[in-house]
């Protein structure tokens, strides 16, 4: 392969990844609105959002790996907006050693390879945690771990090729000390600009932190509510959860992740969104939500996080139980927690305290949507506790952050 | 230099100059690098440009009136509303909580008949009807005849009303006595019918809340008797041999109300 296909390869690599990035940039800042949006998860450029809810480029893109500054920012700084202006640093980089070719002077080519290592590096760095820690590869995000590899695989197959090129001309090329620095400086600058002008034009959101009501009354004579045990409690919380709710999963794992949830002085009420128990919905949004809701307050304060992260982990497998009837999900939780537990799920007493639970929402006239997490008595909006919920701690609870 | 000898490149030859050429000249590799830098910053603009749109665009939906209503557009946790609560009975209800003391920290605790014929302002027949649909929900506590004693299924079946509270925020206890004694005599007896129900719930579940849950009306004989019809009810004396329209009478009818008062 010459020196000029590889060029070519690189260019189309880098066009790619811009374009990967570009949507990726598009789906982080169409819920800078706090609305629910449809992100793109697709390998072809330019197909429509995918209506899956659940789908891994969601997952990736709400995580806490997809911005940085995210305390300083209400969502962070989305690292595709880096990757959008790396690609065209890269897209203009690769174009001018195609049409420089054999012209070009020595150091060009090994400074596209040292700059290639960058991205690579990122790719593999974001690679590993999708793997290990989100369990998940996202379309957009592998795009553009592809398009980085092979924007470095190509720059390795041109500079020797273009050496070989340069020999086999008989020629003897300027070493192009600029090069370097020039091109440091220049995919520098390429990479911060996009980031610089986001920052600049992001609305000011903290007007809006507080406005989603309060908690009537943080009390609770049944004392039915249950306290979780966390190392440093250094911020009363009150937290609605239901163990079937995907997004209480995704929710009680970003505070864990975050370093957050240690933090935090957690009073717990379950909120299962199951008709079976919970009177305010028509129907089940989650059926057998009521058994393992009273499979949590069963386990009393000191296994009652156990229960629940049990259920967050499993919760594919149980909600799919859940669809069968109380029974065979209540076989589950006595097949893992023993029968003590499974007893008590079934008793008359856990159905009181969950109802007195439930009389705590409504008394306190909360929406009817889970998860919830009042910051003493201030309700978080739900809008904050995802992509928002780092910058709403920074501002509401410094002290829960973790340095 | 004629115009045949005059020579201009191609557009290839200028990307890819033949072989034979000297590739040391430096304004080839400058020329690159500037189309290589236009490209690139043609392609930076229009990202970064792209990007500031959908900033301001997010800023927009974010003040957007549309963005508010659907936020507001979620249902809110609150007691249970079942389709029997008509305006109607939401209405006696109402008036019970006002006027027998659940409403407003009055120290005053339930109604008696006088009280009862004042605000229900309804027939007998008609008050009794609005209970009609609590026929599963609530259950009815028979006492023995001049008692106020509620015996041990009586305490069973008001502990499994009690605890089947569901969604519901109050919980009516309906007393009464039959015609067989005195007006006075009765209104007492009921007023103490409905206090062991009340003095049961509190002993038995200490229930903090208790006190502003329970509404109470003592009917003595002179208001809205039942007939024996309430037989089929579900009552604490499921067996009894003659359920008669004075052994109905001697009762408490004690339910969790499912309305939003």
């Amino acid at each position: 392969m010459r020196a000029k296909h590889a060029a070519m390869i690189a260019t189309i690599a880098a066009v790619l990844g811009l374009v990967f990035a570009g949507y990726s940039t598009y789906d982080y800042a169409q819920q800078l609105d706090r609305q629910v949006h449809a992100v793109h998860c697709s390998f072809i450029p330019g197909a429509p959002v995918s209506s899956d809810a659940d789908n891994p480029c969601k997952a990736a893109l709400f995580s806490t790996y997809s911005a940085i500054f995210r305390a300083t920012y209400w969502g962070g700084v989305p690292i595709s907006l880096f990757g959008l202006g790396a690609f065209a640093f890269f897209v203009g980089f690769a174009a001018y050693l195609r049409i420089g070719d054999r012209r070009l002077p020595k150091s060009a080519y090994p400074t596209f390879v040292l700059l290639a290592l960058g991205p690579l590096a990122v790719s593999i760095l974001m690679f590993t945690i999708s793997v290990t820690h989100l369990h998940a590869l996202c379309k957009l995000c592998v795009g553009v771990y592809s398009a980085s590899t092979v924007i470095f695989l190509a720059s390795l197959v041109g500079w020797r090729a273009h050496a070989a090129d340069v020999g086999a001309a008989g020629g003897s090329r300027p070493v192009g000390w600029w090069t370097p620095p020039l091109a440091f400086a220049a995919l520098g600058a390429s990479s911060l600009l996009p980031a610089i002008v986001y920052v600049s034009l992001l609305p000011d959101y903290r007007p809006m932190l507080d406005k989603c009501g309060k908690l009537a009354t943080t009390s609770d004579p049944h004392h039915g509510l249950l306290k979780i045990r966390t190392t440093h409690p250094l911020r009363a919380v009150t937290l609605f959860e239901d163990p079937l709710c995907p997004t209480c999963k995704a929710f009680h794992e970003r505070l864990v992740d975050e370093g957050v949830f240690e933090q935090l002085d957690v009073t717990m009420a379950m909120f299962p969104l199951d008709s079976e128990c919970n009177w305010m919905l028509d129907r089940a949004l989650h059926p057998g939500a009521c058994v393992l809701a009273k499979a949590v307050i069963c386990g009393g304060n000191d296994k009652a996080r156990m229960i629940l992260e049990w259920a967050y982990e499993q919760q594919d497998m149980l909600r799919e139980a859940g669809k069968q009837g109380a029974g065979p999900l209540a076989a589950k939780v006595t097949e893992r927690w023993g029968h003590e537990i499974g007893q008590c799920v079934t008793g008359k007493q856990v159905e009181i305290q969950l109802n007195q639970e439930l009389h705590f929402a409504a008394n306190n006239h909360i929406p009817v949507s889970t998860p919830q997490m009042f910051l003493g008595d201030e309700r978080i909006c739900d809008e904050d506790t995802d992509l928002g919920l780092r910058y709403t701690m920074a501002q509401l609870a410094p002290e829960v952050l973790r340095d | 230099m004629t115009n045949e000898n005059r020579r201009v490149a191609s557009a290839t030859e200028l990307v890819d100059p033949p072989q034979h050429e000297t590739p040391a000249r430096e304004p080839g590799s400058g020329r690159a690098a500037l189309l290589g830098a236009v490209i690139g910053l043609a392609l930076l603009l229009t990202g970064t440009g792209a990007v500031a749109s959908m900033v301001g665009a997010a800023k927009g939906r974010l003040t957007a009136p549309a963005a508010a209503a659907a936020a507001q557009a979620v249902a809110v946790a609150d007691d249970a509303e079942a389709p029997y609560c008509t305006p109607a009975f939401k209405q006696v209800l109402q008036r019970v909580l006002n006027a027998c003391g659940l409403v407003g920290g009055d120290q005053r605790r339930g109604c008696q008949p006088a009280d009862v014929k004042t605000f229900a302002s309804i027939t007998d027949d008609d008050f009794n009807a609005l209970f009609t649909p609590l026929k599963n929900r609530g259950a009815v506590l028979m006492f023995d005849d001049g008692q106020d004693v509620l015996d041990a299924p009586a305490k069973k079946l008001l502990d499994e009303r009690w605890l089947d509270r569901k969604g519901a925020r109050y919980f009516f206890v309906v007393a009464r006595a039959s015609r067989d004694g005195t007006t006075d005599k009765n209104r007492a007896l009921s007023h103490k019918r409905a206090n062991s129900v009340l003095f049961h719930l509190k002993e038995s579940f200490q229930d903090p809340d208790l006190d502003s849950q329970v509404g109470m009306l003592w009917l003595g004989s002179e208001f809205a008797q039942l007939s024996d019809a309430y037989c089929e009810w579900q009552t604490s004396r499921p067996g009894i041999k003659r359920c008669t329209p004075e052994a109905i009478n001697r009762s408490a009818f004690a339910s969790w109300v499912d309305c939003r008062l």
